[in-house]
């Protein structure tokens, strides 16, 4: 272990976030696609950058790609400026990155056009490894025109891994796939972090981001609304517990031992210390001998917290646009 | 990945050559892999000139096409064009094709570098000039055409005009913004350039002809009808108003050239 520590920079490099991005601005003519961004993707970490459409998710993604060019703020990935074009081809050299859209040529074989990439890279993958870890062994033989729409998107994921990238991008990865293949697609992000590589996905998707990050950066507008582990985005974790049962009969509200509100029926209690609350009121009840039916304790959802702070900034009426 | 995997790989960073050359390999198996592109690009000169050959092959030297037989001023005439076709026309579609698909983007991500990319596309168009010519003289042959002698001035000729057409493509490459417009650009471009140019029939206005001079297509044509109808050699006067529009299109293509589908 020793041995991996020889040189000072060694270290530092290796220390050093994957991707580190401060106060990012991006204008389309008047549109401002990203206002204010800042964030960090630490090595063999996966993020994912999730927001509604036109959040500007793939504006930053395509900055960090050095397919655009940022009007302001500061950005780092793998130690170099991805606006810096003699650093352009090491960079591609270390990343890869699957598009959005579909985008292999028609005529070529599953084999020829993996192979066609792997010569661009000085140290590819071994072209029949990625295919079989894509899921494609048994098609390498076959056009790419005859695949179908999935088997055309696991291509376009091999091309992406094809020169063992440090750093992979992902944009919307498994749009468009059944359940099945989208589980499978999960299961090939998690296979290779652990063998250490670094994932910025996009998605709009929640229980992807939920399944598959680390952390979630919340993009909403062009800036930043949260950051944080799914599990406490937005400070969900501090957040009030909601008890709901069915008020039993022949009892007011005004009975219960805590307050609370109804609605036809339906008891709602937020509390910040579900726990005791919940003491008080199973005591009351056996006290009452009375049953609390339809008794639910649950917490704001990822969906919930997405919603609200992707909404909360929104002017009612606001127009969806799109950056791309 | 950790540093220790990085030292450990092999720096094996290719030559530029061997990288042009993968590429240049590829290029042509997924050319030939398309059977439409592939008979296209050699069927239609063919029998274009195999029709001319029809209608004309028995018309001998006359004034009227300079001293030529018709078919001594066709064959190079419709070499030009094939050329033309192939380095202008279907590279532009082409470029415009794989700029809207993400394919241009998908090569941008990679280390390939931008001039390894249009080499193996310049390698290409200058082989299947190569082929279109040869195609077109043997026709040309059959018709009673003598074959040419000058065969070094024709490959000359046929590089500096594919280069040239290439750089153009790409330049018009550039400036099309969709791909489903691309083939009506490049044609409107192309199609009145070359009546004036004398493709289709002997120009014999002297203003015509000067205009004509000092644009890319009758350069080209003048420089094929030496070496392949007249024995003659290299024409460096023309070559070089063709290398000069192929600068003209190179910057252009340099300065405006597209990788990705949406613009900026």
């Amino acid at each position: 272990m020793g041995d991996m520590q020889i040189t000072p920079s060694v270290t530092e490099t290796t220390r050093q976030n994957a991707i580190e991005v401060a106060g990012l601005r991006k204008s389309y003519g008047s549109v401002q696609a990203v206002r204010d961004v800042s964030f960090s993707v630490g090595r063999g970490e996966i993020v994912a950058l999730l927001g509604p459409n036109g959040a500007g998710k793939t504006t930053t993604l395509e900055i960090l790609e050095g397919f655009r060019v940022r009007d302001g703020g500061v950005a780092h990935v793998l130690g170099h400026d991805p606006g810096d074009r003699s650093a352009a081809r090491e960079l591609r050299e270390r990343t890869g990155l699957v598009l959005q859209d579909i985008a292999v040529e028609p005529y070529l074989t599953v084999r020829e056009t993996l192979a066609r990439q792997a010569g661009y890279y000085r140290g590819p993958r071994d072209v029949p490894e990625v295919i079989s870890l894509v899921g494609l062994a048994g098609l390498e033989r076959r056009k790419v025109r005859v695949l179908s729409g999935g088997q055309k998107r696991r291509l376009d994921l091999a091309l992406g891994l094809i020169g063992d990238p440090e750093l992979l991008y992902l944009d919307e990865p498994t749009t468009g796939f059944d359940p099945a293949a989208r589980h499978g697609a999960w299961e090939l992000v998690r296979h290779l972090r652990a063998a250490g590589t670094t994932i910025l996905l996009t998605t709009h998707d929640m229980a992807e981001a939920q399944a598959l990050a680390d952390r979630v950066v919340l993009l909403s507008r062009g800036a930043v609304v949260a950051d944080g582990p799914p599990a406490g985005l937005g400070g969900r974790d501090a957040e009030r517990t909601r008890i709901t049962f069915t008020l039993p009969a022949g009892h007011q509200i005004a009975d219960l031992p805590l307050p609370a509100q109804a609605h036809d029926g339906t008891v709602e209690i937020e509390t910040a210390n579900p726990t005791s609350d919940l003491h008080l009121l199973t005591s009351w009840a056996a006290s009452n001998d009375v049953a609390l039916s339809a008794l639910t304790v649950s917490r704001p959802s990822l969906e919930d917290t997405y919603l609200q702070l992707t909404t909360a900034q929104m002017p009612s009426g606001a127009p969806e646009r799109s950056t791309r | 990945m950790t540093t220790a995997t990085l030292a450990a790989r092999p720096s094996n960073r290719r030559n530029n050559l061997a990288l042009m050359g993968h590429q240049v390999v590829y290029e042509q198996l997924s050319f030939w892999r398309n059977p439409q592109s592939a008979i296209f690009t050699f069927v239609f000169p063919v029998l274009f000139v195999t029709i001319i050959g029809a209608l004309f092959g028995a018309v001998g030297r006359s004034s009227y096409f300079g001293g030529l037989s018709a078919l001594q001023y066709y064959v190079p005439t419709i070499g030009a064009l094939s050329v033309l076709g192939s380095c202008y026309g279907q590279l532009a579609v082409a470029l415009a094709f794989r700029r809207q698909n993400g394919i241009l983007k998908r090569v941008r991500a990679t280390p390939l570098p931008a001039w390894a990319y249009f080499s193996g596309l310049l390698a290409h168009c200058v082989l299947v000039s190569l082929v279109d010519i040869a195609l077109i003289v043997g026709v040309g042959r059959l018709y009673g055409v003598p074959l040419p002698t000058q065969w070094i001035a024709i490959a000359i000729t046929l590089v500096i005009g594919a280069a040239c057409f290439c750089a153009i493509g790409v330049a018009v490459a550039s400036v099309i913004s969709n791909a489903e417009a691309a083939p009506a650009v490049a044609q409107i471009v192309l199609f009145p350039l070359m009546f004036l140019s004398g493709t289709y029939m002997p120009i014999h206005s002297r203003l015509l002809n000067q205009i004509a001079g000092w644009l890319p297509v009758r350069p080209f044509n003048e420089a094929l009808t030496g070496p392949l109808s007249r024995h003659g050699g290299a024409d460096w006067r023309q070559l070089a108003v063709l290398a000069a529009w192929g600068a003209v299109g190179a910057v252009v293509a340099i300065r405006r050239f597209r990788w990705d589908p949406r613009p900026q």
